[in-house]
């Protein structure tokens, strides 16, 4: 059976998903989820993802949801057709560093790139709210506190696990590049401050698996 | 080379690695980092840990931060010994569960637990007023993700399956203190009778109740 993605077609979580597929080379259905109409929160869905959130995949039968678990499974499953987007599994210090790379997105860069998006594009597109620029102010100086130590990693290697670009560096697009390129934010393409961090940047963005998948489903 | 932990023994991030190498039977030195002082924001601090926090481990002078990714490696380069807290590397479907249930605690229980810590336990510590305000909306916050749990656990013994994984190990530190700090959302039997089995249940294994005890003996 065919691989299903169930999501919303402009949710940045639902690309993330869509974009290691690409990478992977896997054929996928693209399942929208009325998201307007709360199917997310019915009884029914919540047997599939129990907190009420896209995306979820279905894969003949297995059902996973959080978007990290997911594109592992994927780069792990289909690891012969596409990159390799993580270390060998039996290099045991390779892969612990491949995991700090994971945690360093999700507890430096995920919350803050989060926050940003919904004041500096969601609201104003899609919910016609205006941004509370405030809290963008304050999101975006506990973002660029961190990004020092992105440019200390980055000025000592490639990629934030080593010299291979992972599932790490790529899991920062997805809120990144919005941020970015729609609600118009320096950050890590600042040349002249993080040198480093917008050469990584141009790069993880310049994928054609990226390219591919970044207007939407 | 014995294992190195620089940490602080009362910090929720530090007590995460710490239960690992309890159920693992490694053993460790401890370095303390003074906070206090600031240590973690000095130049020599930053060349082993970018961001300037504490946990990291330095292994025969392999250098590690990030407590999950800490605990992952410990448990896996001890997978032999004590309980395997993590499923056999070679099954795809048993490892994608025990990341979703990783991802489950960053997302759902670790953004509203770390408040409630800070401004209930460790505000308090420095003299300062906690934030009743965040406090009460993580709370809310925290109180409705639990239905999730509650709808996982009532299918499964622990978050990823029928074994405690790191996943579980990873809730005890912050929902031992806000417990303390009087939100008893774990404790509420009549509520969520599935998620209070399992916060028993991890609670109350010895090896977590070695790092409580440590940490109340030095305060
Ligand atoms: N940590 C989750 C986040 C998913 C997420 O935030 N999904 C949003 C849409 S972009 C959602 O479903 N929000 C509805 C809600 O949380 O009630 C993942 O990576 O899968
Ligand atoms: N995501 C990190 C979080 C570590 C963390 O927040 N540590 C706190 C102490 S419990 C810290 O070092 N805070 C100082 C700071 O962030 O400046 C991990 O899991 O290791």
């Amino acid at each position: 059976m065919v691989f299903k993605l169930f999501g919303n077609a402009r949710s940045r979580p639902t690309l993330r998903v869509a974009h290691i597929l690409k990478e992977m080379q896997v054929p996928f259905e693209f399942v929208a989820i009325d998201v307007q109409g709360n199917e997310h929160k019915t009884a029914e869905y919540l047997k599939k993802q129990p907190f009420g959130q896209i995306p979820y995949i279905d894969d003949d039968g297995f059902v996973l949801f959080e978007t990290r678990a997911i594109c592992k499974y994927i780069a792990t499953k289909w690891r012969g057709q596409g990159p390799a987007l993580f270390p060998d599994p039996s290099d045991l210090k390779a892969t612990a560093l491949f995991d700090q790379a994971l945690s360093i997105e999700y507890s430096n860069f995920d919350n803050a790139a989060v926050n940003i998006a919904v004041e500096k594009v969601y609201k104003p597109k899609y919910l016609n709210k205006p941004t509370d620029e405030a809290l963008v102010a304050e999101q975006v100086s506990k973002l660029e506190a961190k990004l020092e130590g992105y440019e200390a990693i980055l000025s000592k290697q490639k990629y934030l696990a080593g010299e291979y670009v992972t599932l790490a560096d790529l899991y920062h697009i997805t809120f990144g590049f919005y941020i970015v390129e729609e609600g118009g934010l320096m950050l890590f393409t600042d040349e002249a401050k993080y040198p480093n961090m917008a050469r990584w940047w141009k790069d993880i963005t310049s994928r054609p698996a990226w390219l591919a998948v970044k207007g939407g489903l | 080379m014995t294992l190195k932990v620089y940490g602080v023994l009362q910090a929720t991030f530090t007590q995460r690695v710490l239960v690992v190498l309890k159920e693992k039977n490694v053993s460790y030195e401890f370095i303390t980092v003074d906070w206090a002082g600031k240590t973690h924001k000095a130049p020599s601090y930053l060349l082993n840990h970018p961001f300037g926090q504490f946990p990291y481990i330095d292994d025969d002078g392999f250098i590690l931060y990030e407590s999950i990714a800490i605990m992952k490696y410990i448990a896996l380069k001890y997978r032999d010994q004590g309980a395997p807290l993590l499923p056999d590397p070679g099954d795809l479907k048993a490892t994608a569960l025990m990341e979703q249930a990783c991802s489950v605690e960053a997302s759902n229980f670790n953004p509203f637990t770390t408040p409630i810590v800070i401004e209930k336990y460790g505000k308090p510590i420095r003299g300062v007023e906690p934030d009743e305000e965040v406090v009460k909306e993580c709370v809310l916050g925290l109180d409705s993700k639990l239905d999730g749990y509650e709808l996982i656990l009532a299918k499964q013994r622990y978050l990823a399956g029928d074994s405690i994984t790191i996943a579980d190990l990873a809730h005890l530190p912050t929902g031992t203190i806000i417990s303390r700090v009087g939100v008893t959302l774990l404790e509420d039997f009549t509520k969520r009778p599935n998620v209070t089995r399992w916060w028993r249940e991890i609670y109350t294994r010895p090896s977590w109740q070695e790092v409580v005890a440590s940490a109340d003996a030095k305060i």
